[in-house]
């Protein structure tokens, strides 16, 4: 054993660690899918929602966890390509559908931009858009909106939902959370913070990505705006 | 919604239930054919057998076996799947995926576990309308026909302009196939300068290498690495610019950023431990070398050099010191496999015992080197196939240890005579020798061939044959000078050339039949050698 290995590196730790959890968390809910396919209809009660829920979110967390730790060692791979926009959506909504479905809302979304393509790294905007659904989804009401529309040549990729909204002390210390300066800010912070990270990884002749939150838009609740230049 | 019920399925994974799992979504929309394997090798396998039309395959199969992107490669490479075929590489998380791919062989979409069958259900049917949307491209593609993709992708953009950006990789390799080089420089150029990717700079800064720019190369791969500092293909590709502008040190820093960023590639560790072992650096070549062989036990990239380099580096680094118990365990291990698995080449089976030679003599063992030695040497004796310049130089080298003198000599004599056109391979050779009649032998052949060269591209055919034939005389297992001779007399036979110039041509290509495959000059060899002899 060499000398330099002998302490841990408890980042290197977590960061393997989280990879076998993502792994076990996987089989786990695949098992558990199929586990309730074979029930009859109906039979998984309000429990199942919370189950599908937290997996959801779990595995949201742990790909924050990871792409956080990659952020942080400078080994976040960043592969921008061109992607059909309806498909990204879809694909984001599909794999919320059981939970949409449990907890009854509504989910649309509309495609204004001029190009049905855009230029982004999929991986990494869909795991910043799954984790702000989750959210959404969490709070929202009946309903929630995805837009995707074209700003100053920039695409805005804006989520919309009719729940209570952002805590105006959020809305307020925004630029303190995506600077990550507020240590204590809990899950939603590092999530912006998650988020403003990856968008400002998209850039283009200088100008950089960056992300909004807001309350009202179309359905009254949440706002959350992600701007990819 | 699409009908799945004629349409075939693969489902590749080393976990059982997630291919129950799997199974069962895909029953669920309708599937009836569904097959399953559990490895990389069980897949190709099948693949060989049946044409698969959507094929789910995991990425990580498990250390030590081929991943994912390793089969999607054997896939393509092997042409076992269709364009057409729906490839969706099902990840824990993609990133690492995504970055071994980028640059070559990208699967059609990734699926990150866990998702269930509405989440596969909406990729499935998407993929099929991109398949649909781009037929004709894929088409041409499996008819390897690059014009005819070009000629798909203009009907696509101007059909529906939106989707041009889909078509610009397909675009880009198809001009690189028909070699449209000053088209394909502007194309990247233009694609770089308005949305970058990686795939983009990677094939300019090959375009510029292949073309000889170093320079402008290097400079297009260290954009590249600012914008993409993750994607160790680019750092491939920078280092064999700077391997080639004679940088071999910051080459092999280079690589050597490549390794940490993605360890698991066999070529990129072998071109490391070569780098190394030519920077006198033999802990990290041999390191490198041993990564290459190991990982070689899975891979198409498998090379027996990686082998021979690896006991190279470990003689070498013990130089001096003889070899302990480990090493020599690990030499012999490494040799008696290339000795195994390549029976019927007869310049490896004597380089491995050569190598063993040397090695049991630095090891002490002098009795058994010599025996060794004596053996190689009758095989070297009816060997008909050339060594390549780096395998002549190092047998060359070892026979000088071993104490023989003139059987070194007779290796350099035939060197030079092969290859001895090429300035940089007489540098070498000197380095080894002072012998006049080995330094010397070239000189008037090499000049006649290149008066003859002149002579080609001026179109005096007649008189470029004479100076081809003269030099050959001289110097008949001259690669160059046979290929040129060939060349020169199919063009004056014309189309249905006279008996006689056939069988002038057929006789010259005969003399230079042991070309070694990685000489660069092989494919025009093969493709003389397919006009002289029929296919």
């Amino acid at each position: 054993m060499n000398q330099d290995n002998q302490g841990l590196d408890f980042s290197t730790v977590i960061a393997s660690t989280v990879h076998d959890m993502k792994n076990s968390l996987a089989a786990l809910t695949q098992a558990h899918s199929q586990w309730l396919a074979r029930l009859p209809e109906g039979s998984g009660g309000s429990e199942q929602g919370v189950i599908e829920h937290e997996f959801t979110h779990l595995n949201g967390m742990l790909v924050q966890l990871l792409g956080l730790y990659k952020l942080g060692v400078n080994q976040l791979p960043m592969c921008p390509d061109y992607h059909e926009l309806d498909d990204f959506i879809e694909a984001q909504l599909a794999a919320q559908q059981n939970l949409l479905q449990h907890r009854d809302i509504l989910a649309s979304w509309r495609i204004e931009t001029a190009s049905p393509l855009g230029f982004f790294d999929r991986e990494l905007v869909g795991s910043v858009v799954a984790n702000i659904l989750n959210n959404a989804i969490r709070h929202a009401g009946h309903a929630l909106l995805i837009t995707v529309s074209d700003e100053d040549e920039q695409l805005v990729l804006c989520i919309n939902d009719d729940g209570p909204g952002f805590a105006p002390r959020m809305l307020e210390r925004q630029q303190e959370y995506v600077q990550g300066i507020d240590g204590q800010s809990g899950s939603t912070g590092l999530g912006l913070y998650f988020a403003a990270r990856i968008a400002a990884l998209h850039e283009r002749d200088g100008i950089k990505g960056r992300i909004e939150i807001a309350n009202g838009g179309v359905l009254g609740g949440a706002v959350f705006r992600l701007y990819l230049p | 919604m699409q009908v799945y019920s004629q349409k075939s399925f693969l489902i590749v994974d080393d976990f059982s239930d997630f291919r129950s799992s799997a199974r069962s979504m895909l029953r669920e929309l309708g599937v009836r054919d569904v097959d399953t394997a559990d490895s990389g090798e069980q897949a190709l396998r099948m693949c060989s057998q049946k044409r698969y039309d959507f094929i789910l395959q995991d990425f990580h199969l498990g250390d030590g076996k081929k991943n994912g992107q390793q089969v999607l490669e054997d896939l393509i490479l092997d042409k076992l799947i269709s364009h057409e075929c729906v490839f969706i590489m099902v990840t824990a998380e993609s990133s690492q995926a995504i970055v071994l791919s980028a640059l070559e062989h990208e699967p059609d979409a990734y699926l990150t576990k866990p998702f269930n069958r509405i989440g596969l259900a909406q990729r499935l049917e998407k993929l099929v309308q991109r398949k649909t949307l781009l037929k004709p491209i894929l088409q041409a593609l499996d008819r390897g026909r690059p014009a005819e993709v070009l000629a798909a992708c203009a009907e696509l953009c101007k059909k529906d302009p939106r989707f041009a950006p889909l078509c610009l990789r397909y675009r880009a390799d198809a001009l690189r196939d028909l070699n449209r080089y000053d088209e394909l420089g502007k194309f990247l150029t233009a694609i770089i300068a308005s949305r970058a990717t990686p795939w983009a700079y990677a094939a300019l800064g090959g375009l510029l290498f292949k073309r000889n720019q170093f320079a402008q190369a290097q400079g297009v791969y260290e954009q590249a690495l600012k914008a993409f500092p993750m994607m160790p293909g680019l750092y491939d590709g920078l280092a064999e610019v700077l391997m080639a502008l004679g940088e071999n040190k910051r080459a092999q820093g280079v690589l050597e950023e490549a390794v940490r960023l993605s360890p698991l590639a066999v070529r990129r560790q072998m071109m490391l431990g070569k780098l190394a072992l030519s920077n006198n650096d033999f802990e990290t070549s041999s390191k490198a070398y041993r990564h290459a062989v190991n990982q070689g036990q899975s891979s198409r990239y498998k090379n027996p050099e990686s082998n021979l380099g690896l006991v190279q580096a470990l003689m070498s680094k013990n130089a001096g010191n003889g070899l302990d118990a480990r090493t020599r365990v690990e030499i012999n291990t490494v040799l008696s496999e290339v000795a195994k698995e390549n029976v019927e080449d007869q310049g490896l089976q004597v380089r491995a015992r050569l190598m063993k030679a040397a090695s049991l003599q630095q090891a002490g063992d002098a009795e058994t080197a010599a025996k060794l030695t004596e053996q190689a040497m009758a095989r070297l004796d009816k060997m008909e196939q050339f060594f390549s310049v780096e395998a002549a130089l190092v047998v060359a080298t070892q026979l000088q240890q071993l104490g023989q003198e003139s059987a070194s000599t007779s290796i350099l004599k035939g060197c030079v005579e092969t290859y001895g056109d090429d300035p940089k391979v007489m540098q070498s050779v000197s380095r080894l020798t002072d012998d006049p009649t080995v330094l010397n032998a070239v000189s008037e052949a090499v000049d006649l061939n290149r008066q003859g060269v002149r002579s080609y591209q001026g179109n005096q055919l007649g008189e470029a044959l004479a100076l081809f034939r003269r030099a050959l005389k001289l110097q008949p297992k001259n690669i160059s000078i046979a290929l040129n001779t060939a060349q020169a007399l199919l063009r004056i036979g014309g189309e249905t050339p006279p008996v006689a110039i056939m069988e002038e041509c057929r006789a010259s290509l005969t003399c230079v039949a042991g070309i070694p495959e990685s000489d660069s000059r092989y494919e025009r060899y093969r493709k003389l050698h397919q006009r002289a002899f029929g296919a």
